[in-house]
């Protein structure tokens, strides 16, 4: 009775909210609640990694991939996998039957396909205005179109307001691909855990790392003498401060990407919790209080969930600009040459017409 | 609770093999973005922009050179008319100056006429006068001949007829 009071409640608030998302956690709930009566909603299972791709109506299993023991195992969903006798489930997902340790566990997980889509986006954009421009509209004339112009406005403001902002002038071109990149490919993966059903790659401190190293390797990489110079010689200060500075210098160069990783991570993994669990609250009224009470206050958590879909809008913009604008600055402040020389001459000389 | 360790498939933890997925796809990603995708776009904007700095440019200079030609246009305007001014003053001046030469001229000759008229006539009128004189004498002498052949011899006439023709002047 209380599991059909449950889903004369999805279906209600399916024609509120218009929200896949509810009915799959409802699906997840009455599974629940048939196992164990520990939760009425999975909100972690709506942020972690998983090992299908949702989609509204289907969930398509993944291969999975192993590397145990030097070889490579390769299965087209996790049930083969278990099907074929080498692997089995257990509380920390697949082990090896025999008891071997699997050395990587390359399967395509969903964050995965969230990331191919949103680098695949941004390669089908890129690429269509990229012909347009290779064709001479933008060239020679005027950007035509929504999509160019659209394209135009990110590209020029990637490129003006970001890259050659922060990044010496001589040196600011070369970074401009990578800029965009990840604007581009952080946006839509932002905007796809806007979807009810699917979620964030942004979401995932794996994704989110793996940017920030790239971003860490780029800067080190381009860094200029005067960047190491700062970082372990500090002209101008007495050599026994040295015992102190280099080593926060050195924790200094780790700390950027660090922050850059969390910040974004923690940005949209929060936004997805709070959205799950606001409309989590609808199933955890009616577990506690019945179906009424639930559907009642689905209004206001519905409605307090537009709110915040707003806000997860703007943030997953700002958060995709932020990293962007964050990486053009540590990229920038490395690469920057410092002319100490002509920074006393200037002083000396301001003293001088001083006195 | 597994969820939030690190490590265990959790939350925080940092997934190797889903982390070297997503480090070959963006770095694939970025080379072909850096090769072929990006580069055209950039140009093309380069190109635009420097297209659209030049046509400025080149306006720029344009307008100022119009303007140039107008400020000199409107000065060889106003130089023309000071001096077309000038000439017509200068003409008006020289017809003055004609027009008074040629009346002094006229009036001179006006009155060289008149005076050379006066001349003639006073001439004339000697001449006549002469010739009335002569022609009187001739008459008298040839009356008193008359009248000597008939009494007298004709010089003492001509005498006294002379000696009354003195006087006759005289009087006159």
């Amino acid at each position: 009775m209380s599991k059909l009071m449950r889903r004369a409640a999805a279906i209600l608030l399916f024609l509120l909210a218009y929200s896949p998302d509810v009915i799959a956690a409802d699906a997840t709930d009455a599974t629940d609640v048939n196992n164990d009566q520990e939760s009425v909603i999975d909100v972690m299972g709506k942020v972690s990694n998983h090992d299908y791709f949702e989609l509204p109506w289907t969930k398509v299993y993944l291969p999975r991939i192993f590397l145990s023991e030097g070889e490579w195992h390769v299965y087209k969903s996790t049930k083969s996998a278990v099907d074929s006798g080498e692997f089995e489930v257990s509380e920390a997902g697949l082990v090896r039957t025999n008891g071997a340790e699997i050395t990587l566990d390359m399967s395509i997980s969903s964050h995965l396909i969230y990331v191919w889509m949103g680098l695949l986006l941004t390669f089908i954009i890129t690429f269509l205005v990229g012909n347009r421009y290779k064709s001479g509209v933008g060239r020679t004339t005027e950007p035509k179109g929504i999509l160019q112009n659209m394209f135009e406005v990110l590209f020029v403001f990637i490129r003006d307001d970001i890259a050659k902002e922060f990044i010496p002038h001589n040196k600011y071109e070369k970074f401009v691909p990578y800029l965009f990149t990840i604007f581009m490919a952080i946006t839509f993966m932002n905007l796809f855990g806007l979807l009810p059903w699917a979620a964030a790659a942004t979401a995932n401190l794996t994704v989110t790392a793996t940017l920030a190293m790239i971003t860490f390797v780029l800067t080190q990489v381009n860094a200029s003498k005067d960047h190491w110079r700062h970082v372990f010689v500090f002209p101008g200060v007495p050599a026994w401060t040295r015992i102190i500075l280099t080593p926060v210098e050195v924790l200094g160069l780790f700390t950027k990407p660090f922050s850059l990783a969390i910040r974004l991570f923690a940005n949209m993994l929060s936004g997805k919790i709070m959205i799950v669990c606001i409309l989590g609250l609808i199933f955890v009224f009616t577990d506690l209080f019945g179906a009424y009470v639930g559907v009642g206050s689905g209004v206001f958590w519905v409605l307090l969930t537009t709110a915040l879909y707003f806000l997860k809008v703007l943030v997953a913009l700002i958060q995709a600009y932020v990293f962007t604008l964050l990486s053009a600055v540590f990229i920038g402040m490395a690469a920057e040459e410092h002319h100490h020389e002509h920074d006393e001459t200037s002083v000396a000389h301001a003293q001088n017409v001083q006195t | 609770m597994q969820y939030f360790l690190a490590g265990g498939g959790g939350l925080l933890s940092f997934e190797t093999g889903f982390g070297i997925w997503v480090l070959i796809s963006t770095l694939l990603f970025l080379w072909a973005m850096n090769k072929w995708l990006v580069p055209p776009i950039m140009k093309a904007l380069k190109e635009r922009e420097a297209t659209i700095k030049t046509s400025l440019e080149s306006a720029e200079k344009a307008l100022a050179r119009a303007e140039e030609v107008s400020r000199d246009n409107e000065k060889a305007l106003k130089e023309a008319e000071i001096a077309a001014q000038k000439i017509r003053k200068q003409a008006i001046e020289e017809a003055e100056l004609l027009r008074t030469e040629r009346i002094e001229k006229s009036k001179a000759e006006a009155d060289k006429l008149l005076t050379d008229a006066r001349h003639v006539i006073e001439q004339e009128k000697k001449r006549a006068l002469n010739e009335l004189r002569n022609e009187v004498a001739q008459l008298a002498v040839e009356g008193a001949s008359i009248i000597l052949k008939s009494e007298l011899d004709s010089a003492k006439n001509r005498e006294l007829v002379n000696s009354y023709i003195e006087d006759l002047t005289k009087s006159n």
